[in-house]
């Protein structure tokens, strides 16, 4: 099987400072990877990269197998969802924020059905009642699972989580752990919970933008 | 109805009005002696210069020297926007100056050639002093729109990425920017033109009155020229921000930093 997402010798700079350098590692489809290391690692900056936010110096990013390009990045932009620390729901209702990315022309004939949003809000644990709370309202852990809803209405198949696990309490986490539990789901996330990294398949340490180490957990 | 002239002493006792607002500032604790002075003389230079300049202009009435004019007119605009919304010239310069060429051109031309109908479209008295205005409230209006929509999109530069993710295009995941930034630069205008006549006595048609005009006749000029003012700020932000959407952002639709002037 060929990865899903590649770095190969990928360096990073931004504002004339190192950000990431010479870092290489791939992820298989359904496979889960956890980033760890201090703060200013550059753990966030490699999600970042995946995503098209970074311009890189030197290496390539592979995206199924395709070379990170001002073309390829609508692929993985439209494959992947990305859950930050603080989750950016763009909307004032939660029901507009669920519904937000189907105004735009890639999703608009991929509208849920009400039934489809009851059911992706019951997944995860949320109350039916959210819909209509008001985004700035609801926690921080809600919001973080708001955002995995709108993940998961995309069918995305690929996920960029920022410390996910961090907001949440005991069932939340539960409930967040049984999504990823699907082996279709392949997961590129930074974080420092124990119980999420026992989880993920690969668990990569990064020091100021080098890759330290990788761990591989259970079938290579 | 004659204007009655301000002969050189009169003009000396109204600069001698300046030294209360001086006084005050002084007072306050506020020194902009240095500031007050250069702001009258750099006025009362330009303005004179302006004066002999548009006497020549109006004697002439030739229509390569009127376009010259606005087209200097333009070139002063374009670099006094792009100065003022923090961004470079070296890039932005061509951008507005087509947006605001070409709402001038249009509103000015719709307004002496379909409206006005002086004998000559290109009559300066008209067109010169119009156009001007014109522009000179569309200046404003870009350097609003250019200023909001890009500190927006720096300071929510997390919200736009979330766009982008969650599958917009570039021209979709800056639409909320953009309305706000349109809408920041004609809301001025539109404050103005609900509370013209009872707020305050506009510019033009104090001139027009001052000048000899009817009153009435004045009203029709001043509703001509915010309608026109209107039209044209919001053609020219509309046009200026697209333009600017190519030039902004790099091929990963992230916003280039070397476009943004330092401060």
């Amino acid at each position: 099987m060929s990865p899903i997402i590649r770095f190969d010798q990928v360096t990073v700079t931004a504002l004339d400072k190192i950000i990431l350098s010479n870092i290489s590692f791939a992820l298989l489809p359904g496979q889960k990877a956890a980033l760890y290391g201090k703060s200013g690692a550059g753990k966030s900056s490699v999600l970042r990269t995946l995503m098209g936010l970074h311009a890189i110096q030197s290496g390539t990013v592979y995206f199924q197998g395709e070379p990170l390009t001002s073309l390829s990045v609508r692929i993985i932009r439209n494959c992947t969802a990305y859950i930050g620390q603080e989750p950016v729901l763009g909307a004032e209702s939660v029901r507009e924020a669920l519904l937000l990315p189907f105004q735009f022309k890639a999703h608009r004939h991929h509208r849920p059905t009400e039934a489809q949003l009851m059911a992706v809000l019951h997944r995860l644990q949320l109350p039916a009642a959210i819909l209509n709370s008001k985004s700035s309202r609801i926690s921080g852990g809600e919001k973080q699972r708001i955002a995995l809803a709108r993940g998961l209405l995309l069918d995305k198949k690929v996920y960029l989580l920022d410390e996910v696990t961090s907001a949440l309490d005991r069932e939340s986490k539960q409930a967040v752990f049984e999504v990823f539990s699907d082996p279709q789901l392949t997961v590129l996330s930074v974080s420092h919970d124990p119980e999420w990294m026992e989880r993920c398949d690969i668990v990569i340490e990064l020091e100021t933008g080098i890759l330290n180490k990788i761990e591989r957990h259970g079938n290579p | 109805m004659e204007t009655l002239d301000i002969a050189l002493p009169q003009m000396a006792i109204l600069y001698a009005l300046c030294l209360i607002p001086w006084l005050l500032l002084w007072l306050i604790g506020l020194r902009l002696s240095r500031d007050l002075v250069i702001g009258i003389v750099r006025m009362t230079i330009q303005l004179s210069l302006v004066g002999i300049y548009l006497k020549a202009l109006f004697n002439l009435n030739d229509p390569w020297l009127n376009g010259l004019w606005i087209l200097v007119m333009l070139i002063v605009a374009d670099l006094s926007i792009l100065r003022r919304a923090g961004v470079k010239a070296r890039y932005f310069a061509l951008a507005t100056f087509t947006a605001i060429g070409s709402s001038i051109l249009f509103s000015t031309g719709y307004l002496v050639a379909l409206v006005i109908q002086p004998a000559h479209f290109y009559e300066a008295r008209y067109v010169v002093p119009l156009a001007g205005m014109i522009l000179g409230n569309c200046l404003q209006g870009n350097v609003i729109a250019l200023e909001r929509f890009y500190s927006a999109l720096r300071k929510n530069e997390n919200e736009y990425a979330t766009f982008l993710m969650l599958g917009a295009t570039r021209r979709e995941a800056v639409r909320p920017y953009f309305r706000d930034g349109v809408k920041a630069a004609i809301n001025p205008t539109l404050a103005s033109m609900a509370t013209m006549g009872v707020v305050s006595l506009p510019g033009m048609m104090t001139g027009q009155i001052l000048g000899g005009s009817e009153p009435w006749l004045a009203v029709k000029y001043q509703i001509a020229i915010m309608i026109c003012i209107f039209t044209s700020s919001t053609i020219a932000t509309i046009i200026n921000l697209k333009l600017s959407l190519n030039i902004a952002f790099n091929e990963f639709d992230v916003l280039k930093d070397e476009v943004f002037a330092r401060r």
